[in-house]
């Protein structure tokens, strides 16, 4: 049993290490914002666990139907309906409909996808 | 008319020498590797290439593309539900609305899939031509203009079905969209600037061009407003429901498409007439982009999720992807007004060089702009005596007063444009100018005195613009308009007959198969779209749309 766990606990810590490496090597030479929360923590706090987004088994890639379960489309897009210069959550490309995952990162930090396009569209994506 | 005995038109047989094929694949790769001629390749010949067993990909000459993946099998059992239709119509835009809507009216079951959640498309003009106030010489002239323009690569008989019937299209897509609530106006033949001197003296040439707005309105909205209209009509539509493959019998004819939901279930599309992709181009596919136009590199996107899918699945089926090389369109029409994009001001790169003789139009001046720093952004210059000195100029000029609504540092409410595109500045100095365009100052003003030098001397010394376009940047306050060329569609794709329909690599059609707006081959070839018939690119696709969904629906 204490090996077992050892074991597990082994692996955990050398994918963290890799996450880890990954994480640092994507944001070398940028300042990761020290007080920036990244979603899988805000996740977590909620008591939401790997398993529930990325399966029990292999870990799978997260689809936008994932979100979706718990994240209701169009109350969001609501919530945000006076969000300026623009409700990102109802757009012209997508309607309510657009990919969670083009803007919201869950293991870095997000994006704001509209402003490569639209440059005074600056909005703060959590 | 027999299909075997009907001879292939030029366009055509080049296409089938020269475009991608699973046939050219195992040709060329045969010829690479046995040394011979390429011209052995058996055009018009009945033998079909042997399928090779375990190939995951596209291949040519031994090139994998990876852009074609084949598509995987997918069991009966794993398909949720199957549905039986007429007519399935892959894509919503500006092309299979008006495909569904068509087929619907002329008595089919449709079913209209999409990847998105909602209808999508982009621009405000589609046009046509208005055929009972046009000559028939001016027609055929203005099709010889746009051979001419598509550097002699496109197809002919496409070009002409398009000019004898967009007429009677856009005006069924105005009334279409009407009934669904949307804004549309028939603008006449005003807006067609480009299109002086084509026709002769005293012949008639005269539009139907449809305009869906003012911004931000546009044709996506208009757009979704036909296919409420063909909704309420019986189309059947599927969002969120991206195509994933075709479904072929045993002779290759197409009978439906397999889809997939969000949920990750796969479903069945049976098509009893045809199956019509109309699922546009694939400008953020980088791969594709790569192979076939790897001048696109450095410049922006103005599209999501346009990955191609409707390639990859007619390569498959047996269609014929238009060789490399192929047509593309970047405009600017939200930084400054559009009306004034062709006027020849003086035009500096984004670090302020003057570079091109500024008669280039706005359509073509992506191709000074290609590299990594000035990836399609230049900026146009002017004085404050520009209405009275390009009075003359192709175009229709706004006034400083009009002008201010593409300005984003003047305050208020902006109507008519997007505001989170314009792009138009004023400034009391050069200096001051050059750092709102995003120039550097001493470069800026440096070309401005050596291009008002040559204006004086009334000899373009530098470039070779006409003396009569030469004109100073002398007087504050000076203006600038800012553009970014940026990706607005590719519009070269999967060779069709003049019905629509999909031919393999021997020049047969695919029974089943048929494909319109910006994947479908033939109506360009130039490096770059036209802007000769404002609004040539949604009316070929509305055009395309309705024709081709009344065929299909009539087989």
């Amino acid at each position: 049993m204490g090996i077992q766990l050892n074991e597990q606990w082994n692996n955990t810590m050398k994918n963290l290490t890799i996450m880890l490496s990954l994480v640092l090597s994507i944001f070398a030479g940028s300042a990761l914002a020290k007080d920036t929360v990244l979603l899988d923590q805000t996740h977590a706090a909620k008591g939401v666990k790997c398993a529930s987004c990325h399966g029990k088994e292999d870990r799978q890639a997260v689809p936008m139907l994932k979100c979706v379960q718990c994240h209701n489309t169009e109350k969001l897009a609501a919530k945000t309906a006076d969000v300026k210069p623009v409700n990102p959550h109802n757009n012209r490309h997508f309607a309510t409909e657009t990919d969670c995952a083009k803007c919201h990162h869950v293991h870095q930090k997000s994006e704001n996808l509209c402003v490569s396009c639209h440059p005074r569209f600056d909005l703060v994506t959590p | 008319m027999s299909k075997e005995s009907k001879e292939i038109d030029q366009y055509t047989a080049s296409v089938l020498q020269n475009g991608i094929s699973r046939r050219t694949f195992l040709t060329r790769a045969a010829v690479g590797s046995s040394g011979l001629a390429f011209a052995s390749l058996g055009m018009g010949s009945a033998s079909a290439a042997p399928i090779q067993v375990g190939t995951e990909y596209g291949e040519i000459g031994g090139a994998t593309l990876g852009f074609l993946p084949k598509p995987k099998p997918i069991a009966d059992k794993d398909i949720a539900t199957t549905q039986t239709f007429d007519v399935v119509v892959v894509g919503a835009g500006a092309s299979g609305v008006p495909a569904a809507l068509s087929a619907r009216e002329s008595g089919a079951s449709v079913a209209c899939l999409q990847k998105q959640a909602i209808p999508v498309s982009q621009g405000n003009t589609g046009s046509g031509i208005d055929l009972k106030n046009s000559d028939k010489s001016a027609i055929e002239s203005l099709v010889s203009r746009l051979m001419a323009d598509n550097a002699h690569r496109s197809h002919p008989g496409l070009l002409r079905q398009w000019a004898y019937n967009s007429g009677e299209a856009v005006n069924w897509v105005i009334d279409r969209v009407k009934q669904g609530g949307g804004q549309i106006v028939d603008q006449g033949t005003k807006p067609q600037h480009g299109i002086r001197g084509i026709a002769d003296e005293g012949d008639r040439l005269n539009f139907v061009t449809s305009f869906c707005g003012p911004k931000p309105y546009t044709t996506g909205d208009a757009i979704r407003a036909l296919a409420k209209t063909a909704e309420k009509a019986g189309v059947k539509f599927f969002f969120n429901t991206p195509a994933q493959q075709l479904i072929q019998d045993e002779s290759g004819k197409v009978i439906g498409v397999i889809a997939q939901t969000r949920d990750g279930k796969y479903h069945k599309y049976l098509a009893k007439k045809g199956v019509i992709l109309s699922s546009g181009d694939y400008q953020n596919n980088k791969a594709m982009c790569d192979f076939f136009i790897p001048e696109l590199k450095n410049f922006e996107r103005k599209q999501m999720d346009r990955t191609g899918d409707g390639f990859a699945m007619a390569y498959w089926a047996g269609g014929v992807i238009e060789p490399v090389g192929h047509t593309k369109m970047l405009h600017d029409f939200d930084a400054g007004p559009a009306s004034m994009c062709d006027m020849p001001f003086l035009a500096v790169n984004r670090k302020g060089e003057r570079f091109v003789n500024e008669k280039v139009e706005m359509s073509l001046m992506n191709n000074y702009l290609k590299d990594e720093q000035n990836a399609g952004h230049y900026s146009q210059v002017f004085d404050s005596d520009y209405m009275t000195q390009a009075k003359d100029w192709p175009g229709h000029l706004y006034s400083p007063e009009e002008l201010k609504v593409y300005m984003p540092e003047e305050p208020g409410e902006k109507k008519g444009v997007y505001p989170s595109l314009t792009n138009t500045y004023s400034a009391n100095t050069l200096e001051e100018l050059a750092v709102k365009l995003e120039c550097d100052p001493k470069t800026f003003v440096a070309n401005v005195n050596r291009y008002n030098e040559l204006c004086k001397k009334g000899k373009d010394e530098d470039f070779g613009k006409p003396a009569s376009k030469m004109v100073p940047v002398l007087k504050p306050p000076f203006y600038g308009i800012h553009r970014r060329m940026r990706v607005s569609t590719i519009c070269s794709g999967i060779l069709v007959n003049e019905n629509h329909q999909v031919l393999d690599a021997d020049g047969k059609e695919i029974p089943g198969l048929f494909i319109v707006g910006n994947l479908g081959a033939g109506f360009y070839g130039g490096v770059d779209y036209p802007l000769t018939v404002f609004g040539l690119s949604l009316g070929r696709c509305y055009t395309f749309g309705y024709l081709a969904g009344k065929y299909v629906a009539k087989l």
